[in-house]
C-alpha cells in the first residue's frame, strides 16, 4: 500500500470513527437522561396536587439586564411580577441604554431614587443611581454606565438582597411556576450551587399578559429547525450531564445560582461572549480545586420561552457567537481538564466538549470536505462516499429522533398529532444542509476566536411573539 | 483503483452502521407513535372518569348523598387523582364527607394494596390518599416507606404518617428528621407544621441529649416550628464553640433571658455570628443596646452593618427622630449610608 493510499484509508476511518464516537457519546447522554425523565414523569402528577409539604423556599433575586429595551421592558417586568413564588425581588439593570428604557421604567413603575448602601463585591462599571419602585416594593432599578451583559449581572449581584439569584433575559417568557420548580434542587440538597431550566422556542406560540397561552410551532423554517435543536440540547444534552454532575452550561436565558458561590468565583467575566457558560465552567474548576462538595443541576421542566432568530443573518451571527463563547469558556479554564480533583467535569465533560463541541465543526466539515475531495479525485469509491453519507445522516436523524422521544416521554409540549408529525419531518430534513450549515457557522466562530476578531452581541432582529391580548 | 478496493471493508462497516442507525430510528419512530396513541387513549379514559365522577364528588362536597356506582378497575388511578386534588383544596366537613365516600368505595383498601405492590407513581398517590384518609391501618406500611432513600416517596409517606397520628409520628419521626440531612429543612418544617405541638415536646426533650453536630439542624427545625427553647439549652448553644450551633442558637433567641450571651456574641470573630447576634438583639434588645449596635454599623461586613441598622430600627425604645439623630452623629460614611438606607426602606414599606 502506498503512503498516499494509506493516508486516505486512515483519514477515511478516522472521520468515520469520529462521527460514530460523537453520536454514541450523545446517545449515551440520552440513556443517562432517560432515568431522570422517567422519575420526573412519575412525580409530575404531584405538581398538580396539593403539595405534601409547604415550601419555605429561599428568596430569589431576579436579575434582568436591559439594554435598549424600551419597547418590551415594562411588559416583561409586569409578567415577572406575576410569577408564583413566595418571596422574590426584581432587579433591572439599565446598562447605559441609549433609548428611553429608563424613562419607561420610571413612568411605569413610579421609580424614585433610593439611597442603597450596596456592597461592591464584584467590580463593575459606575452605578449612576439606584431606584426603587413606589408601586412594587420588590422592584429596583440600577442605572449604570454601559458595560455589557456580564457587567450588568455583576452589578445586579452586588445590589441583590437574596441568597439565590436568577439571571433572566429581558425578552424571556417564564412559566408562572418556573421559579418554584427551579429552586427544588436547592431545597433538596444544600450543596447545590446552580440550577438551570429548559429553554424552548417561543416562535409560533401565543403570549398574553406576558405569559404563554398557546403552544405552537413556528412557520418559519429556520425557527422550526431550532425547535428540534433546543429539544436535543436541553433534554438530553444537559439532563444527561446533570445526572453525572458534569453540566458545563446553564443557559443565560434562565439559570439560578447561589450568590455566595458566584461571588467566591469572582462573578461573571466581562471579557467573554459566553459569560454564562464560562461562569459555570469556572465554578466547577474552583470548587473542584477547593474539594468542596457541590452540585450543578438541570431541571427539565421549568420552562423559559425565548424568541429564536428567524432570518439567516441573525441566526448565523448567534451561532458564531455561541461557538466563540464556548471556545473562550474552555480556553479560560484549562485548569479543570484532567486535573487531580477534576471528577466528571474535568475528566469527562470538559474533554467531551473539547472533542465534540469545540473541535467538532472542524472535524465534521473537514471530514465532509475530505470525503468529497477523495470521491471526486477517485481516491475512494462512490460506494464508500455514499456509505459515509448514509452513516452521517442516519446517525444525525437517530440523535434528533431520540430527542423527540424524550420530549414525548416527558412533557408533550406539542400536543397535536400534526405538530408531532412536523417535528418528525424536521428531524429528517435538518440533516440535509441545516446541520452542515450550522457546523460552518461554528467553524467561523472558532476561526474568529483564534484570530481574536472582535465580535459583539449586536442587535438581534426580532419579529415579536404573537400577543393578541397585549396592550397596544 | 487499488485505493478504491481498499475501501471495501469501510463500505461494509459503514453500511452496517448506517443500517443499525436507520433501524433504531424506525424503532424510535414507532415507539413515539405508540406513546402518543397510548397518551391519547389515557386522556380519553381520564376525561370519561372525570365526567362520571366529578359531578358526584361535587354533590358530596356540598353535603348531598348521591347513590354511588362501583369504582371500576380502569377508573381507579384517575379517580384517585381527582379525589386527592379535591381534598387538597377543601377543608372541614367537605373533606370528611369525601373520606366517608372513599371508604364506602373501598378506596382505603385499594390504596393500601397500591402501597404494597404498586409502581412508584402508584405508591406516591397511595401515600397521599392514605394521608388524607388518616388511615391507621396503613401505619405499618407507611413506616418503612418513610425510611427509603427516595426523597419524594419518603417525604410523602412522612406527611401521611403525620396526618394519621401526629403524636406518634412526632415521637418516631423527629429524631429521623434531625438525622436525615438529605431532607430539605423547609420540607421537613412544612410536614411537621401539622404536628407542631408534639414535635416541640420531642425536640425539647431531645435537645439536651443531642451531640453538637446534630444541634444546628435540630435548632433550625425548632426555629421553623417556633418552638420556644428551654433557657438552659439556648444558653448552652450560645456558649458552644461550634459556630453553626451558635448561629442556630441565636436564631432561636426570642426572649431577653439570654441577652448577656447575645451581647457578648456581637464581638464574635465570625461575621455570620455577628449578623445573627445583631438580629437577635433587634428582637430582645433595649435602649442601652444602641451604642453596641451603632458600633456594629461600622463593621467591615455589609450584612453585619445591614442587620445592625435593622436592629436599631426594631428596638422598641427608639423613635424615628432618635434614629435620625443617631445617623446625624455618625462619622463613619458606611455606617451613615447603611442607616440611611434602612430608614428609606422603612419609609417605602
Amino acid at each position: 500500500m502506498s503512503f498516499s493510499s494509506f493516508l486516505v484509508e486512515f483519514i477515511t476511518w478516522f472521520v468515520f470513527c469520529y462521527f460514530i464516537a460523537l453520536n454514541l457519546g450523545y446517545l449515551s447522554l440520552n440513556l443517562f437522561s432517560l432515568r431522570s425523565l422517567r422519575r420526573k414523569g412519575q412525580e409530575m402528577f404531584m405538581a398538580e396536587l396539593p403539595r405534601a409539604y409547604s415550601g419555605l423556599e429561599p428568596p430569589i433575586s431576579i436579575l434582568v439586564p436591559a439594554y435598549n429595551e424600551e419597547a418590551t421592558i415594562a411588559a416583561s417586568i409586569r409578567s415577572m411580577l406575576q410569577l408564583s413564588y413566595a418571596e422574590f425581588e426584581i432587579v433591572i439593570i439599565n446598562d447605559g441604554s441609549k433609548d428611553d428604557t429608563l424613562e419607561v421604567l420610571k413612568r411605569e413603575f413610579a421609580l424614585l431614587p433610593f439611597p442603597e448602601a450596596y456592597r461592591r463585591q464584584i467590580p463593575t462599571k459606575e452605578v449612576r443611581q439606584v431606584y426603587r419602585s413606589t408601586r412594587y416594593p420588590n422592584v429596583r432599578v440600577i442605572d449604570k454606565l454601559n458595560g455589557g451583559k456580564a457587567d450588568s449581572l455583576n452589578a445586579g449581584i452586588n445590589i441583590s438582597r437574596y441568597p439565590l439569584f436568577c439571571g433572566v433575559d429581558a425578552d424571556s417568557i417564564l412559566q408562572r411556576d418556573s421559579l418554584a420548580k427551579v429552586t427544588e434542587p436547592f431545597l433538596r440538597d444544600p450543596t447545590v450551587v446552580a440550577a438551570g431550566g429548559t429553554v424552548r422556542v417561543a416562535n409560533g406560540c401565543q403570549v398574553s399578559g406576558g405569559f404563554l397561552t398557546k403552544v405552537g410551532l413556528p412557520t418559519n423554517v429556520w425557527a422550526l429547525f431550532q425547535v428540534v435543536e433546543y429539544l436535543r440540547a436541553f433534554l438530553f444534552g444537559r439532563l444527561g450531564w446533570s445526572a453525572m454532575n458534569g453540566m458545563l452550561i446553564i443557559s443565560g436565558a434562565f439559570g439560578v445560582f447561589r450568590k455566595d458561590a458566584v461571588v467566591l468565583a469572582g462573578g461573571y467575566r466581562r471579557d467573554t461572549i459566553g459569560e454564562d457558560m464560562e461562569l459555570v465552567v469556572r465554578m466547577h474548576r474552583l470548587l473542584r480545586a477547593r474539594r468542596q462538595p457541590y452540585r450543578i443541576e438541570f431541571v427539565p421542566d421549568p420552562v423559559c420561552w425565548t424568541e429564536a432568530p428567524e432570518d439567516f443573518r441573525t441566526l448565523k451571527n448567534q451561532r458564531i457567537r455561541w461557538q466563540r463563547g464556548l471556545a473562550e469558556s474552555l480556553n479560560a479554564n484549562w485548569g479543570l481538564v484532567f486535573s487531580r480533583n477534576g471528577g466528571v467535569p474535568g475528566w469527562v465533560a470538559f474533554p467531551f466538549m473539547l472533542l465534540f463541541e469545540w473541535l467538532g465543526p472542524l472535524i465534521e466539515l473537514g471530514g465532509y470536505a475530505f470525503m468529497i475531495w477523495a470521491f471526486f479525485t477517485g481516491m475512494i469509491s462512490w460506494e464508500a462516499f455514499g456509505a459515509f453519507l448514509f452513516v452521517a445522516v442516519g446517525m444525525g436523524i437517530l440523535l434528533s429522533a431520540s430527542g423527540l422521544l424524550l420530549e414525548e416521554m416527558s412533557f408533550h409540549i406539542y400536543p397535536r398529532g400534526k405538530q408531532l408529525a412536523m417535528l418528525g419531518l424536521v428531524v429528517i430534513l435538518e440533516n440535509f444542509g441545516y446541520r452542515q450549515l450550522n457546523s460552518w457557522w461554528r467553524l467561523t466562530g472558532l476561526w474568529r476566536w483564534l484570530v481574536q476578531k472582535e465580535s459583539t452581541w449586536g442587535a438581534m432582529k426580532r419579529k415579536g411573539i404573537s400577543q393578541p391580548d397585549a396592550p397596544k | 483503483m487499488a485505493i478504491v478496493q481498499q475501501s471495501d471493508s469501510f463500505v461494509t462497516v459503514a453500511l452496517w452502521t448506517g443500517a443499525v442507525a436507520l433501524g433504531l430510528t424506525l424503532l424510535l419512530a414507532i415507539q413515539i407513535v405508540l406513546m402518543r396513541v397510548s397518551l391519547r387513549r389515557r386522556e380519553r379514559r381520564e376525561a370519561q372518569v372525570l365526567a362520571r365522577w366529578r359531578p358526584l364528588l361535587n354533590q358530596i362536597v356540598v353535603g348531598e348523598r348521591p347513590s354511588l356506582p362501583a369504582l371500576a378497575p380502569r377508573e381507579r388511578l384517575p379517580f384517585l387523582r381527582l379525589w386527592v386534588h379535591l381534598q387538597g383544596s377543601l377543608r372541614g366537613d367537605a373533606t370528611e364527607a369525601l373520606n366517608a365516600m372513599a371508604r364506602g368505595l373501598g378506596v382505603d383498601a385499594l390504596a393500601r394494596a397500591m402501597l404494597a405492590r404498586g409502581a412508584r407513581e402508584e405508591r406516591l398517590l397511595a401515600a397521599l390518599v392514605l394521608g388524607h384518609l388518616r388511615d391507621r391501618e396503613a401505619w405499618p406500611q407507611l413506616l418503612p416507606l418513610a425510611e427509603l432513600s427516595d426523597s419524594a416517596l419518603s417525604l410523602t409517606a412522612l406527611w401521611a404518617l403525620v396526618r394519621v397520628d401526629p403524636v406518634a409520628a412526632a415521637d418516631y419521626l423527629t429524631p429521623l428528621f434531625i438525622e436525615r440531612e438529605d431532607w430539605a429543612l423547609s420540607h421537613v418544617a412544612g410536614i411537621l407544621k401539622e404536628a407542631a405541638a408534639p414535635t416541640a415536646a420531642v425536640i425539647g426533650r431531645l435537645l439536651p441529649t443531642l451531640p453538637q453536630e446534630r444541634l444546628p439542624r435540630a435548632l433550625r427545625i425548632a426555629e421553623a416550628l417556633r418552638v420556644p427553647l428551654p433557657g438552659a439549652v439556648l444558653a448552652g448553644a450560645l456558649n458552644s464553640e461550634q459556630v453553626p450551633v451558635v448561629i442556630a442558637g441565636l436564631r432561636g433567641v426570642m426572649t431577653p433571658e439570654t441577652i448577656a450571651e447575645v451581647r457578648a456574641l456581637l464581638a464574635h470573630e465570625d461575621w455570620q455570628v455577628r449578623v445573627q447576634a445583631a438580629r437577635a438583639l433587634g428582637r430582645i434588645g433595649a435602649r442601652e443596646d444602641v451604642p453596641r449596635l451603632v458600633a456594629l454599623l461600622a463593621d467591615p461586613q455589609w450584612w453585619v452593618r445591614y442587620r445592625a441598622a435593622q436592629a436599631l430600627r426594631e428596638l422598641p425604645a427608639l423613635s424615628r427622630a432618635d434614629l435620625e439623630a443617631v445617623r446625624a452623629g455618625l462619622t463613619d460614611r458606611y455606617a451613615a449610608d447603611m442607616l440611611q438606607q434602612v430608614l428609606a426602606e422603612e419609609e417605602n414599606a
